[in-house]
């Protein structure tokens, strides 16, 4: 009984679709028309179909950047559940008050993740950039992470259908040939709760399309068209340095979130 | 045809003279909470607005008071008594003006 429960099991696994770990450091707003209490989720989950959410252990660093002065937020941090369509998973939030006006880049360096399917670890090195009332102060710098995706246009001001373009930097370099994954947050967190809501906003005919796959060109440089308004996730594989983590392969992989917005 | 291309060398230095129109103002600002208000100017294409005038204007629109931005385009300043607004004064076509009633913690 119980070996056909396991092979029945086992099939299931394998033909789960391909899907990516993405770390995400969400919040509903990227372009604040003034300034106020941000409310950022640090959730480490599988964003196009709202799967699995792996437990995050204590973050070793946040912060945020605003021209180009760095505030810790490591003490803003508190640990909450966080609710996926399958499981429920350790997971941070933190409000912080944004006030002066330019952009905010917020930075999280996770505890790497032991994924025990792969018997490694994954650290998603995470950045997004928030901006009040439009002044533009530090999308464009590199913060000088281990591994990082430096911005060529604004990641707070995109049309649906613009081109998001970056540079994929590992270890203060660009990374040329890296690979990306990129996933759309096809069930955004329902507002005011730690849960991703139900519905989802678009269907993926196949598997290729829930977590799309895209190269860098010979400079480390790469553009995506974002087809749907909403947030975007970009996660350059295994970038950083740090390729080992506790005597086991670690993928040291660079996130960052955009998010694009209708016309209309 | 030399005329022709003085006068066309001209009008190039006038444009490029002109100053960028592509950019616009921006202004904040926002209630400390210990009666003082803080403003802060810029330019959407991330260019200082340090030593920009700022009007203090009374209930019927009148400056009663000029002040300017610092080097980092702030300025803080005593919260004024009844109906005001502020007004970030960068000339024409480059002006803000915000209404006291909006101006919160």
């Amino acid at each position: 009984m119980y070996r056909y429960l396991f092979a029945a099991l086992l099939v299931l696994c394998m033909s789960a679709p391909a899907q990516a770990h993405f770390q995400m450091l969400y919040t509903p707003e990227a372009a604040l028309t003034k300034g106020g209490e941000l409310d950022l989720k640090l959730v480490f989950s599988h964003p196009f179909d709202a799967g699995h959410t792996m437990n995050m252990g204590k973050p070793l660093q946040f912060f945020m950047i605003n021209k180009g002065k760095k505030t810790d937020l490591m003490k803003d941090l508190k640990p909450i559940k966080w609710q996926s369509l399958t499981n429920s998973g350790d997971a941070y939030e933190a409000e912080v008050k944004v006030r002066k006006m330019g952009d905010y880049v917020f930075c999280l360096v996770p505890e790497p993740y032991f994924e025990p399917e792969e018997g490694a670890y994954i650290q998603q090195i995470t950045k997004v950039i928030i901006n009040n009332s439009g002044l533009p102060t530090d999308w464009d710098a590199a913060v000088g992470l281990p591994a990082e995706i430096v911005p060529l246009d604004k990641p707070y001001a995109l049309w649906t259908g613009n081109v998001f373009r970056g540079v994929v930097m590992g270890d203060g370099k660009p990374v040329p040939d890296a690979e990306i994954e990129v996933e759309f947050l096809n069930h955004p967190p329902v507002p005011g709760k730690n849960m991703f809501q139900k519905q989802a906003l678009a269907t993926a005919p196949q598997d290729a399309f829930v977590t799309l796959t895209i190269k860098a060109d010979a400079n480390g440089e790469f553009a995506f068209g974002l087809p749907k308004a909403g947030w975007w996730g970009f996660a350059a594989l295994g970038v950083g340095p740090l390729k080992t983590y506790k005597d086991k392969d670690n993928s040291q992989d660079a996130v960052i979130w955009v998010k694009a917005v209708d016309m209309k | 045809m030399k005329r022709l291309f003085v006068a066309l060398f001209v009008a190039g230095l006038v444009l490029a003279a002109q100053p960028g129109m592509a950019h616009t103002p921006l202004f904040s600002c926002y209630d400390n909470g210990d009666g003082t208000v803080s403003c802060e100017g810029g330019f959407s294409d991330g260019s200082s607005a340090a030593g920009v005038p700022v009007h203090l204007l009374d209930g019927s629109g009148k400056s009663v008071q000029e002040l300017k931005l610092d080097q980092f385009s702030e300025i803080t300043f005593k919260k004024p008594a009844g109906d005001y607004s502020v007004q970030f004064d960068a000339g024409e076509g480059h002006s803000i003006k915000v209404p006291g009633k909006d101006i919160v913690e």
